[in-house]
């Protein structure tokens, strides 16, 4: 089946596909980055257990393999009593994994300000609220957005996770199964799917890179 | 984690005087009583639903399930390895040409290495799986999971490789040139040694992401450690027990290799290059 072809009869499918892709990985984004910023400050807080609560969880789920979280979530939880749909279980695996990354990106992001600089603004009689908002956030923030931006990317990719559970409609993962099991997909199917990720990630990337290039701190 | 995290963390707060210590104490006593209730709820979860009864769990005791789950690990093992082993090649290759001065090879090394980078190793698992076959090339299980995982890390690889060769100072260079080394020389003889020396922490830690793909060896039905794990459910009726203790096997290894990539990194004196590394799955 040429390209013209498949698109004629699964344009739709594909379409769907697409935005089913793009609406996982924005809300799995934004979910991960809530949750990254409360790890964190778990993290950096002075309270000795939620440091170690917030090292473990980035421990657990920066090396769990996201089809072994997405099996737990999608066909263990339910005999614990907890019963997602389809789509939630997905998109929980992606949040949960991509927030462990997203919390290292805004340490390493806090990591690099140096101490040097806290202890100047202590010097000058700065309160901690005010270290946080005028020195670190801002610089940490702006540091952030290259790493973050290669999340992004990356939660992209991991929506692919999504075509291991049945889902409706299917995700550009999932739609190169769906269009081989009902018709000879051939070479097309797959490169529609691919050009929709790669195409993704070169606008993302190139967005990130513009934002970055704007607010980049030279040191 | 960079260099030092807890420096930092440690410098965004005063010496507490007496009254911030008594937070501090009140605020961990109320963390670990929070802890100690979440965890026993998740706990009594687990009993409330039955599945801490002990039939769940007696399958862990019999050294047929080990043996059977070391079979799988050893598959995973194969795959991981052999397709880290590709990578490393194909990698290097591309990022020789991407480097390279001729227009067309850089230009299409660019394309290669893009494309790997950008599209999920699903989806080209898939279609090792379900494309290839339909012309007519047949390949086994195997090189079906290891081909895919070999090609999504290579372009990784790739940038990782570029990075590092971009680290060796540029004086290098330029020494070797008035020295009268040739370009093919100078890349073999000078940079490439000093590039792989600064990159090999980062290849250790994409070797997690390769182990990570390797998980999904089931759609192949290559017997990998999660392949042999559903064959283990299906055989014994515990799946929460089972996906639980495979998921730690998981996380084990790969913070192992963490941890490995992170002493080497101090060993070596060279950060860990995490730039272009956009797949955490």
């Amino acid at each position: 089946m040429g390209i013209g072809e498949l698109f004629s009869t699964y344009g739709e499918n594909y379409l769907q596909a697409l935005v089913q892709t793009w609406s996982m990985t924005a809300i799995s984004f934004a979910c991960a980055l809530a949750i990254a910023l409360a790890i964190t400050v778990f993290r950096v807080s002075p309270i000795g257990p939620l440091r170690i609560v917030g090292d473990f969880y980035v421990q657990v789920f920066r090396n769990i393999p996201g089809v072994s979280l997405l099996v737990i979530v999608t066909y263990a939880l339910p005999y614990l009593g907890v019963t997602l749909d389809y789509k939630t279980c997905a998109m929980v695996t992606i949040t949960m994994v991509v927030a462990a990354f997203a919390s290292e990106n805004l340490m390493t992001g806090i990591n690099t300000i140096g101490v040097g600089q806290i202890e100047a603004a202590r010097s000058i009689g700065l309160s901690f609220a005010q270290i946080l908002r005028n020195v670190v956030i801002p610089q940490a923030v702006r540091s952030a957005i290259l790493p973050m931006t290669n999340l992004l990317i990356g939660t992209l990719l991991t929506t692919a996770l999504a075509s291991q559970v049945p889902l409706k409609p299917p995700e550009l993962t999932g739609m190169v199964s769906y269009v081989n099991s009902r018709s000879i997909g051939g070479i097309g199917a797959f490169f529609i799917s691919a050009i929709g990720y790669a195409g993704t990630s070169l606008a993302i990337g190139s967005v990130g890179n513009l934002i970055d290039k704007r607010v980049r701190i030279l040191r | 984690m960079s260099a030092s995290p807890l420096s930092m963390r440690d410098a965004l707060y005063e010496a507490p005087g007496p009254k911030m210590r008594k937070r501090i104490v009140a605020g961990t006593c109320a963390a670990l009583m929070l802890i100690a209730i979440g965890l026993a709820l998740v706990v009594r979860q687990f009993y409330v639903t039955g599945q801490l009864e002990p039939r769940y769990w007696a399958l862990f005791a019999r050294g047929t399930t080990w043996s059977f789950l070391a079979q799988g690990f050893l598959g995973t093992l194969r795959v991981a390895v052999t397709a880290g082993a590709l990578a490393l090649v194909l990698g290097l290759v591309l990022m020789l040409g991407r480097i390279s001065e001729i227009g067309w090879l850089s230009m299409a090394s660019r394309l290669i290495i893009d494309f790997f980078r950008g599209v999920p190793s699903l989806l080209l698992i898939y279609f090792f799986f379900l494309v290839i076959p339909k012309y007519g090339i047949r390949m086994p299980s195997f090189w079906m999971i290891t081909l895919p995982v070999a090609l999504a890390a290579s372009g990784v690889l790739a940038e990782v490789f570029r990075a590092g060769v971009n680290a060796v100072p540029a004086g290098q260079t330029e020494a070797a040139l008035s020295l009268g080394m040739g370009d093919a020389k100078i890349m073999a003889k000078i940079i490439l040694p000093q590039a792989l020396r600064i990159v090999i922490p980062s290849l250790v830690s994409q070797l997690v992401v390769v182990v990570k793909d390797t998980t999904v060896a089931y759609v192949v039905s290559y017997p990998d450690l999660m392949q042999n794990a559903r064959v283990l459910i299906s055989n014994y009726d515990a799946l929460v027990s089972m996906y639980f203790v495979v998921a730690i096997i998981y996380i084990i290894v790969n913070f192992a290799i963490n941890q490995l990539s992170i002493h080497l990194a101090h060993r070596e004196n060279a950060p860990i290059i995490t730039k272009n590394t956009t797949n955490p799955v």
